[in-house]
């Protein structure tokens, strides 16, 4: 395989994931909503790293929610991953990005194991499992599968299970997948940002991290036993924010010797090293979301001095392929920002 | 036979939840399960491990059943700790590994849980080595609790008897459900595909075997930080 090929590869493999995707639109997370704020480090996060935004000054931000599917068809209520993608805008025309989502693991470890996964992955026709079947399932104290939600006719959710079935490297997101739920909020969920960066302190001590940003409001999700609702939570976010800004503290694990720095795969144990790094106010939706949402690029791999991308294979492919995308759908890296 | 007559869906669907099912699965598919695909009961207590974070913090949770199962049985395992007090004081400070420690009297067990930083086998040997005779006077109210006594003669035979009366943690990573204490046909083949809805029968067959049992690791306010380090660092004079 040509490795020069791999970023465009991914695009195409998240395409084909969507048959009804939209050219000139985001390949996944096709659906989201650009919002405004900023971003304040805590008292100590200067302490751990010399990136700017951690210096204890606000940073203004622009920050994309999104769902996780790339068709254009808004299916909010349904059980599915959520995104959280950050600009920070530094001094001197100057950006960093934290790209995160509600899934606590990636599916794969290495960029080749994404494009078999996505090619599992691709839609099944589903329906109903026949009453018989459920019940065999219960009598093997296996839980049916769930029916298809109303005018769901196709899926990804079978051939990701039958993935994660013969590799063991995608189980954990698998379960997490299966188990989110939808939010009742795009502020009342947990974001995580997956791979591992490295930091610089102000003493040159280079330190392993992950990054999440948790909920000041808490962490909520819809009644799984009510009919799904397919467009809420940007009008929930609007309304949230008339009144009150939501606010997201992003947190730090500390990795240790054993931990698995590059396996996006596998999540660091619960309890690691936990460290404040800083507190989001999210106050505005921008009327103009063409600009500050749907053209603007976020990037994985847009870093700054202090923050460093580890040797993460699928971060390293997803920083290219985020790049492939861009120019697919002629997005801009940011509106105001060189970097 | 039509399997997707949606009145029928429907029922099936009601069914799971249903105090008929829930009855069927507890008193009859679980038995089923647990003589057809066996399980190991998995031992209490974390995991060794290697990693600093994951040796602080480390929660013990016995659960000690009395002999005396009457109020009286209970009043005496309250007051062999309440008659002690200075011992268990002093001994928890001096360990010095102990984050917390409580005793819990729960239908007629007795329960200490405590958090602690550390190898198991150390923790228990301070503990002994520190208030033995206490020990002494609580396991003497515990059912196979007699060989033990003289703790500080039985170090070994005690620490292995704690335990094996020390709850099973869940693992935090789900899937280790599938990769631990199956026997022979397991959700998880070592040479073949998993199934991973049959991760549910996992934990129940576990819970089967381990009726009393901790859900993960559990949540640490300042997590990886020892007693010592926030002794320290608080300037208690540690």
């Amino acid at each position: 395989m040509d490795e020069q090929d791999m970023p465009q590869r991914l695009v195409d493999a998240v395409i084909a994931d969507f048959p009804d995707h939209a050219p000139g639109t985001r390949p996944a997370h096709t659906i989201g909503l650009g919002v405004t704020g900023y971003f304040r480090g805590s008292p100590i996060a200067r302490d751990y790293c010399i990136a700017e935004h951690f210096q204890g000054h606000n940073v203004p931000v622009t920050v994309r929610f999104s769902n996780s599917s790339g068709s254009p068809v808004q299916h909010d209520g349904w059980s599915d991953a959520r995104g959280m993608a950050t600009r920070f805008h530094l001094q001197d025309d100057q950006a960093t990005d934290l790209i995160a989502m509600t899934l606590r693991e990636f599916f794969s470890p290495t960029p080749e194991d994404f494009l078999e996964f996505s090619k599992e992955a691709r839609p099944r026709p589903v329906k109903p499992d026949p009453w018989w079947r459920k019940i065999l399932d219960m009598l093997q104290l296996k839980p049916p599968n769930p029916d298809p939600y109303p005018g769901q006719n196709e899926s990804g959710a079978p051939g990701s299970l039958d993935y994660a079935n013969h590799h063991r490297s995608a189980q954990l997101a698998a379960l997490d997948a299966a188990m989110l739920g939808a939010p009742v909020s795009y502020a009342r969920a947990t974001y995580n940002a997956v791979h591992t960066f490295i930091i610089t302190a102000p003493d040159k001590t280079k330190r392993y991290v992950r990054f999440f940003w948790q909920p000041v409001a808490g962490v909520e999700v819809t009644d799984p036993t009510a009919p799904p609702v397919d467009d809420y939570l940007q009008g929930e976010l609007r309304e949230r924010l008339r009144d009150w800004p939501a606010e997201f503290l992003l947190l730090m694990a500390v990795g240790e010797g054993g931990d698995p720095l590059l396996d996006p795969t596998q999540a660091w144990p619960l309890h690691r090293s936990r460290v404040v790094m800083g507190m989001l106010k999210l106050i505005e939706i921008p009327a103009d979301q063409e600009t500050f949402c749907e053209k603007m690029s976020y990037n994985p791999g847009r870093m700054t001095r202090g923050l460093e991308m580890s040797d993460d294979p699928v971060l390293a492919a997803r920083a290219q392929a985020y790049e492939v995308s861009r120019k697919m759908r002629g997005g801009s890296p940011c509106p105001f920002s060189k970097g | 036979m039509s399997g997707n007559s949606s009145w029928m869906n429907s029922l099936v669907n009601r069914m799971a939840t249903s105090k008929f099912f829930n009855y069927l699965a507890g008193h009859v598919l679980v038995p089923y399960w647990a003589w057809r695909t066996p399980v190991y009961a998995q031992h209490g207590g974390p995991r060794a491990t290697i990693p600093p974070g994951d040796n602080m913090q480390r929660m013990m949770n016995l659960i000690l059943p009395l002999k005396d199962k009457t109020a009286v049985g209970r009043a005496k395992a309250a007051l062999a700790i309440a008659s002690n007090l200075d011992e268990i004081y002093a001994g928890l400070d001096n360990v010095g590994t102990v984050h917390f420690a409580r005793f819990v009297i729960i239908e007629n067990n007795m329960c200490m849980i405590s958090s602690y930083d550390g190898d198991f086998s150390n923790y228990i040997r301070d503990f002994v080595a520190q208030l033995g005779t206490v020990f002494d006077s609580v396991v003497a109210l515990i059912e196979g609790g007699d060989d033990m006594i003289p703790t500080k003669e039985n170090i070994d035979a005690f620490i292995n008897w704690v335990h094996d009366r020390d709850v099973y943690q869940i693992p935090d990573t789900a899937t280790d459900l599938l990769r631990y204490g199956t026997i022979g046909h397991s959700a998880a083949k070592a040479d073949g595909p998993d199934d991973l809805r049959l991760m549910p029968r996992a934990l129940i067959l576990q819970l089967h075997k381990n009726p009393n049992s901790l859900l993960g690791s559990g949540y640490r306010g300042y997590p990886g930080l020892s007693v010592a380090q926030i002794r320290h660092k608080m300037g208690l004079g540690w």
